[in-house]
């Protein structure tokens, strides 16, 4: 345990390491969307046919619960991905542990979840990444066509959400040890994002629209 | 207690070597069973390349952004059909052709094109509907799509899929119709149709018209009725509509698109577009 709870670990992790991690994932992220719209620039049918109305239709019709049928057929599935998914963005956004870091480092701080908020949601958070796990496992359909990579992204999670749950109330491990497992998880979640089909996080607009503008030039509901 | 009749339930069953969850009653066709014993290892690569080879805006965004969900397979009527068998859903079809060809770089099997083939054109009838499930609206149709334009290129499609095409290639209609056949049976509809309205016309190749009416090519070869029925509701709604014998270009079906003949779909299309502008109609109206 030496080591995993040493300042010097700590230090790295919460210092070089932040920067290294967020110019990647920023960087990285901006290049992902780059590469992607100037590929369909070169594929010409795709530009020209995108309905930018009917894109942002689809945007809300598909981010709000239950508001298409696909995800009124499947009313669990929806329930734990909208919880799940808004809750990696907004949760350590919002975090109060989080913006008292950000202060710490640049003297900017923001509104914060109360507390039992922050921890029902992370709770529900670690739920939701055991519903897909147990998904993949024990549904025959997506046992079919889950890869490595499928389970990988969805433990990073559980792993980051874990271990910061436990390290705010300084359960199982040391709290520094604890602590910098937390670091170090979210730092590999977030570095991942541009490298892997996490990209799914903003691909999704790009999908989307095209689907939309499809739909639209049916002339038929977006489903 | 009710009497069960004494039918053999034994079918040959096909088991994929590629895939062992895919099981399939064993079909011969020789579109798929004798084509790929033609093909060699760098026919399937050049195949491959002219498909996938450019790493494309829309493949690189449906590959990449699938999460493996699963959505999709609730809305597909083969999965739902097949007692939900893993093997029929969409995303399913896609990893056992498309992720398949490109995980391996185009360097497969004879065997595996045969269970590429069979999935994509015989598995999915590229109605779109998983597209319309999946969260992230994923053109499904499209990867299904390339899959077959990927088969068509070697020559791999079941064998009245194909027979279609080459139907059209020859005739540029789907039923290998002359066109003094059709021509012929456009007068005789005409003259059957003149005993229940008067003075009823099919007119043809008539320019500066309302309507041009492109059947499909089965009306003239085997629903022939539906010709005189179509010109008696023309006709007495009054709209200056026409038919079209000047070239072969009548038939509004398009085999060739199912297929993903792009080259004698093209040829369909524009020559029905082409005709519509020589005629100066304002609207071509298509059976299908």
């Amino acid at each position: 345990m030496g080591f995993l709870e040493s300042v010097a670990l700590y230090s790295f992790l919460r210092g070089p390491m932040v920067w290294i991690t967020f110019i990647v994932f920023i960087v990285g992220s901006i290049y992902r969307i780059y590469t992607l719209t100037n590929l369909a620039k070169k594929e010409k049918v795709v530009l020209p046919f995108i309905n930018l109305k009917a894109a942002i239709k689809s945007y809300f019709h598909w981010l709000i619960p239950f508001g298409s049928r696909s995800w009124r057929l499947r009313p669990y599935f929806t329930l734990f991905t909208f919880v799940f998914h808004t809750g990696i963005v907004f949760i350590p956004i919002f975090l109060y542990a989080h913006n008292a870091l950000w202060y710490e480092s640049w003297k900017i701080s923001w509104w914060t979840l109360p507390d039992t908020v922050a921890d029902v949601w992370t709770i529900l958070v670690i739920i939701g990444c055991l519903f897909f796990i147990g998904r993949r496992l024990f549904n025959p359909t997506v046992r079919f066509v889950t890869t490595y990579s499928d389970f990988i992204f969805v433990f990073i999670c559980l792993f980051t959400f874990l271990t910061g749950f436990l390290a705010h109330y300084q359960w199982l491990l040391p709290y520094r040890a604890m602590l910098n497992l937390h670091i170090l998880f979210g730092e590999i979640m977030l570095i991942a994002i541009p490298f892997t089909r996490l990209t799914h996080m903003y691909y999704f607009f790009f999908t989307r629209a095209w689907i939309a503008s499809q739909a639209a030039s049916w002339k038929t509901k977006d489903w | 207690m009710a009497i069960k009749p004494k039918v053999s339930e034994e079918k040959e069953l096909y088991v994929s070597p590629h895939f062992p969850e895919y099981i399939r009653p064993k079909i011969e066709d020789p579109g798929l069973d004798e084509t790929i014993k033609r093909i060699t290892p760098e026919k399937i690569e050049k195949a491959y390349q002219a498909v996938f080879g450019k790493e494309t805006a829309r493949i690189k965004a449906i590959v990449e952004t699938c999460i493996h969900c699963g959505l999709c397979a609730e809305a597909c009527q083969w999965y739902l059909s097949n007692d939900r068998d893993p093997t029929y859903a969409p995303v399913a079809k896609v990893k056992m052709t498309a992720w398949e060809l490109m995980k391996r770089k185009g360097k497969v099997e004879p065997s595996l094109v045969y269970d590429i083939a069979r999935i994509a054109f015989t598995e999915c009838n590229i109605c779109h509907r998983c597209s319309l499930y999946c969260p992230f609206g994923l053109d499904i149709n499209f990867i299904i799509g390339l899959v077959r334009r990927f088969c068509f290129l070697l020559g791999v499609v079941p064998q009245r899929m194909f027979e279609m095409d080459q139907a059209f290639m020859a005739t540029l209609n789907q039923v290998w119709m002359s066109q003094s056949d059709y021509i012929d049976t456009l007068f005789w509809r005409e003259e059957e149709g003149m005993y229940e309205l008067k003075n009823l016309r099919i007119p043809m190749d008539l320019e500066g018209v309302e309507v041009i009416w492109y059947p499909l090519a089965a009306e003239p070869k085997a629903g022939v009725y539906h010709i005189d029925r179509i010109a008696k509701i023309f006709q007495v709604a009054g709209v200056k509509w026409t038919m079209l014998t000047i070239n072969d270009s009548w038939d509004s079906s398009n085999m060739p698109m199912f297929i993903r003949d792009f080259f004698t779909m093209q040829r369909i299309v524009r020559g029905l577009y082409d005709n519509g502008a020589r005629l100066r109609a304002k609207k071509l109206i298509l059976t299908e």
